[in-house]
């Protein structure tokens, strides 16, 4: 017993040891969702490469569970936040995030992006950008639906499985979706597509899974997952449908917090972020589009990927506003 | 007159420790209160139908299980065959896997394209659809991860039965239902009430599953409002409230259970004399066990199936693993050792007690953690940290330690607290004629009695907090990773294969841990003896 106890504390001493070193070299704390930072994400490769250029910095990720965690987790903590940055916020909670007063201006010229539509945001940088789109699998879905019309009218046994608003982002997403392209008959698209939603997951992960297991003919997702499955898996029958009515985007923003101590280092990491040496790690980590022209630095299975004519959107005070009416209009419409 | 014998230390030691739980708990809801300032809630949701759908789906959870645990313990008591050890460690192991990898796991044997479904397709040429969701989604799940718990728990009391009560039994010639009512529902029945109020709460607050298999916002729990008043609306005051209204109504199941009088059970070690039931038994014991094997056990292997092919060697590959690994098990041992400790503590002051009132208030902390939504104790104690002045990331594991100790404690008073009361009010006499001191008492007859059932309950931690997402989601860092937060990070990058691969990993270690640590304490507690 007491044997087993000292290895216990030793344990312990350890772990909670390791974060106290390296305290010397200017230090950039960034908080982000899970899988920015898994060992799959583009978190290592973004830190080697800052702090290859930066001139003598450390970065250090603090993953929270979701995007939106992220932003609640600087809310609870405040001035004593130990974050600089925020990566991994969305155009669709950006105005929230706005209106906490946490963000300070980021001061860089984004003037030569590349996006659908033109950045003007003072406090957000975006990083990378997708629509939101059902994928399926060309192999057992030989005809998918081109609008959220003809999905409707499909028979019941075609199945979707869509993510629960409250929780994340690309749930959220298809909430402001359908509003952006239906505006007061939204509720009458979901209850239309009530019959074939299989389930409403927590995570996007969830949903995927069970697409890919088979249980579900159609998940939301975005239109560059099919680019993970061609390129990391050399599999070609996962494909995004696109819809006549135009998709929503899902642009993903990093911001500096006002409360940092490394404003000067968090705004070179930012640019750093945004240029070609950034963003050509993106596509195939994040597996999401970079917000610059990467040309021959773009893997070519990203060109092929068909991409909608039509990128619906809504502002954000409008989605300040609103969101949560939206949600339980949703709500009591799937229930 | 008591025949008790007098422990003042170990009765203050619970109460002691008791009260500390429960200041814990209002400290969390205090720091929450406080975060959220003067902000008005106004909860946007319907707070009767949540409780009323929430409880009939428990209630229903919890009366299969109990059902489905006690058929199973008997017919696993009975039955000895070659396997049977790795039979048992799986279907221990159900309580601990993480919920998600459960439902993947039923999904894939009931799922559309599940073992089931594509066996009726080649047989019969039609497909039983999609049976997997919906409130029969979310029962069979529970029932899975529940009722295996349940019969695990109530095997170690059947075989716990003393050599010489069977001896007897046998040269009498009971019957299979005779001995039933005579010997096995007596050993089983005092365990029935803690461990029914365990699965009730268990389904009650039961959060990924209802979401995943649930399928849709019309079967929720008020875990899932909670969630969404934290998360989508940062309404802190409203999901106190809640939170509130959830602890009101476990709470009501927890004095409940803790007010039942624990049956007298005798103890002995479990040298299993063969007991030949008749063939008609036998025949239903077989039956009990396919059935429950195709239903418990299958899920379980599907996991590892999927688990062990391709993604396995990138996994083992990685550095990041071993060290999440490591963590993992620093962090499994460490939580498992302080349970044990919380859990003796409050069992052996529980047990030490006469008063009916006393015994119910210090059963009641036990289950802090079933009652107190998960986000909500993750939550407050993040905030706790913070307002002691810790960085979060510092305080990170012994804030993980001491979460998932108190998740595991219910289910260590569960396993513990029947024998330890038993030990008392059977032996009680004696001890108190022989003037054993409580250290004699411990260590001569209370710890060689307990061996296995500590064994058991190491067991249970060590794979709580193996298994563990709540608590690590908030508290995880780049550096500060677990085997399931590793797992959830996977699949939230596409890489199912790798996700599949840990969370296989996972179930083995945890079937491991089953296995070994009762089977080595019951060695170290003969060796005591």
């Amino acid at each position: 017993m007491i044997k087993s106890t000292s290895m216990a504390l030793a344990v312990l001493f350890g772990l909670s040891a390791a974060p106290i070193l390296a305290q010397d070299v200017p230090t950039l704390t960034i908080y982000t969702y899970d899988g920015f930072a898994s060992e799959w994400g583009p978190g290592a490769k973004l830190s080697e490469g800052f702090e290859a250029v930066c001139g003598g910095c450390k970065v250090n990720w603090i993953a929270a569970d979701s995007s939106i965690g992220t932003l609640r987790r600087v809310q609870l903590e405040g001035d004593t936040t130990e974050a600089d940055l925020i990566v991994g916020l969305d155009t669709a909670i950006a105005g929230e995030a706005r209106a906490t007063g946490l963000f300070a201006d980021h001061g860089l010229d984004l003037s030569g992006l590349d996006l659908p539509g033109e950045w003007t945001d003072a406090q957000f940088v975006p990083f990378d950008y997708s629509h939101f789109a059902f994928v399926y699998d060309a192999d057992t879905v030989a005809n998918p639906p081109r609008s959220f019309e003809e999905l409707i009218a499909l028979p019941e046994d075609f199945k979707i499985v869509v993510q629960d608003p409250r929780s994340a982002t690309p749930g959220l997403g298809l909430v402001l979706w359908i509003k952006a392209a239906y505006g007061d008959r939204a509720a009458e698209i979901w209850a239309g597509l009530k019959p074939h939603i299989l389930t409403v997951t927590r995570d996007w992960s969830d949903s995927y899974s069970l697409f890919l297991d088979g249980e579900a003919d159609m998940a939301l997702s975005y239109t560059t997952s099919p680019a993970y499955h061609r390129i990391d898996e050399g599999d070609d029958s996962i494909h995004a449908a696109l819809f006549e009515e135009g998709h929503y985007a899902q642009i993903e923003v990093a911001g500096i917090l006002r409360s940092s101590d490394q404003q000067e280092l968090a705004q070179k990491f930012l640019a750093w972020f945004a240029s070609a040496e950034g963003q050509k790690i993106i596509p195939t980590t994040n597996w999401m589009f970079p917000v610059v022209d990467l040309d021959g630095d773009l893997d070519p299975a990203f060109a092929t990927l068909p991409q909608p004519e039509k990128t619906l959107t809504l502002s954000d005070e409008d989605i300040l506003a609103n969101s949560a009416a939206w949600i339980d209009e949703m709500l009591a419409a799937v229930q | 007159m008591s025949t008790l014998p007098q422990r003042p230390l170990r009765i203050a030691a619970a109460w002691t420790l008791a009260m500390a739980i429960a200041g814990l708990i209002l400290a969390v809801l205090w720091a929450i209160l406080a975060a959220a300032g003067d902000g008005a809630g106004n909860s946007r949701v319907d707070i009767a139908h949540l409780v009323r759908m929430t409880t009939i789906q428990a209630g229903l959870t919890t009366g299969l299980s109990l059902g489905v645990g006690m058929a199973l313990a008997w017919a696993l008591n009975r039955l000895r065959f070659p396997g049977r050890d790795l039979i048992v460690g799986l279907f221990a192991a159900a309580i601990v896997t993480p919920g998600m990898v459960v439902a993947f796991g039923l999904l894939s044997i009931w799922g559309r394209n599940g073992w089931i479904n594509e066996a009726s397709r080649a047989l019969f040429g039609f497909s039983l659809g999609n049976p997997a969701f919906g409130l029969s989604g979310i029962l069979l799940a529970h029932v899975i991860l529940d009722g295996a718990f349940a019969a695990r728990i109530l095997l170690a009391r059947l075989d716990a039965v003393p050599s010489s009560r069977l001896k007897v039994g046998q040269s009498l010639g009971l019957s299979a239902w005779k001995r039933i009512q005579l010997i096995d529902w007596p050993a089983m029945r005092g365990s029935l009430p803690g461990l029914g109020a365990i699965i009730f709460l268990l389904a009650f607050t039961s959060f990924p599953i209802v979401l995943l298999l649930g399928g849709g916002p019309a079967n929720q729990t008020l875990e899932v409002a909670i969630y969404s008043a934290v998360r989508q609306d940062f309404d802190l005051v409203g999901a106190v409230r809640l939170a509130a209204t959830q602890i009101a109504v476990c709470s009501l199941v927890i004095l409940l259970a803790s007010a039942m009088p624990p049956v007298p059970t005798a103890l002995g070690r479990s040298a299993q004399p063969r007991w030949q039931d008749g063939p008609g038994a036998r025949g239903l014991q077989w039956l009990v066990l396919v059935i429950a094997s195709i239903g418990f056990a299958l899920p379980l292997v599907s996991v590892l199936i999927d688990g062990l092919g391709t993604g396995l060697l990138r996994v083992l590959g990685q550095a990041a693993f071993w060290w999440a690994a490591l963590t993992s098990l620093g962090i499994g041992a460490s939580s498992a050792l302080l349970t044990l400790i919380l859990a003796l503590a409050l069992s052996l002051g529980r047990a030490a007690l006469a008063g009916r009132l006393g015994r119910t208030v210090l059963g009641a902390p036990t289950f802090a953690y079933l009652a107190v939504p998960a986000v909500v104790l993750s939550l407050g104690f993040f905030l706790l940290v913070r307002l002691l002045g810790f960085a979060p990331g510092q305080a990170a594991p012994i804030v993980v330690i001491i979460a998932n100790a108190l998740l595991a404690l219910p289910f260590a008073v569960a396993t513990l607290g029947p024998p330890l009361d038993a030990v008392a009010r059977t032996r009680g006499k004696l001890i108190r004629s022989l003037g054993l001191s409580g250290s004699q008492q411990f260590w001569r007859v209370e710890f060689p009695l307990l061996g296995k059932d500590i064994g058991l309950m190491l067991a249970l931690a060590f794979c709580f907090s193996l298994g563990d997402l709540g608590v690590i989601a908030l508290f995880g860092t780049q550096d500060f990773q677990t085997l399931p937060l590793m797992m959830f990070r996977a699949l939230g990058a596409y890489r199912s294969n790798d996700a599949a691969a840990i969370a296989a990993l996972l179930l083995v270690a945890t079937i491991i841990a089953f296995v070994g640590l009762p089977r080595l304490f019951e060695r170290l507690a003969h060796a005591a003896r």
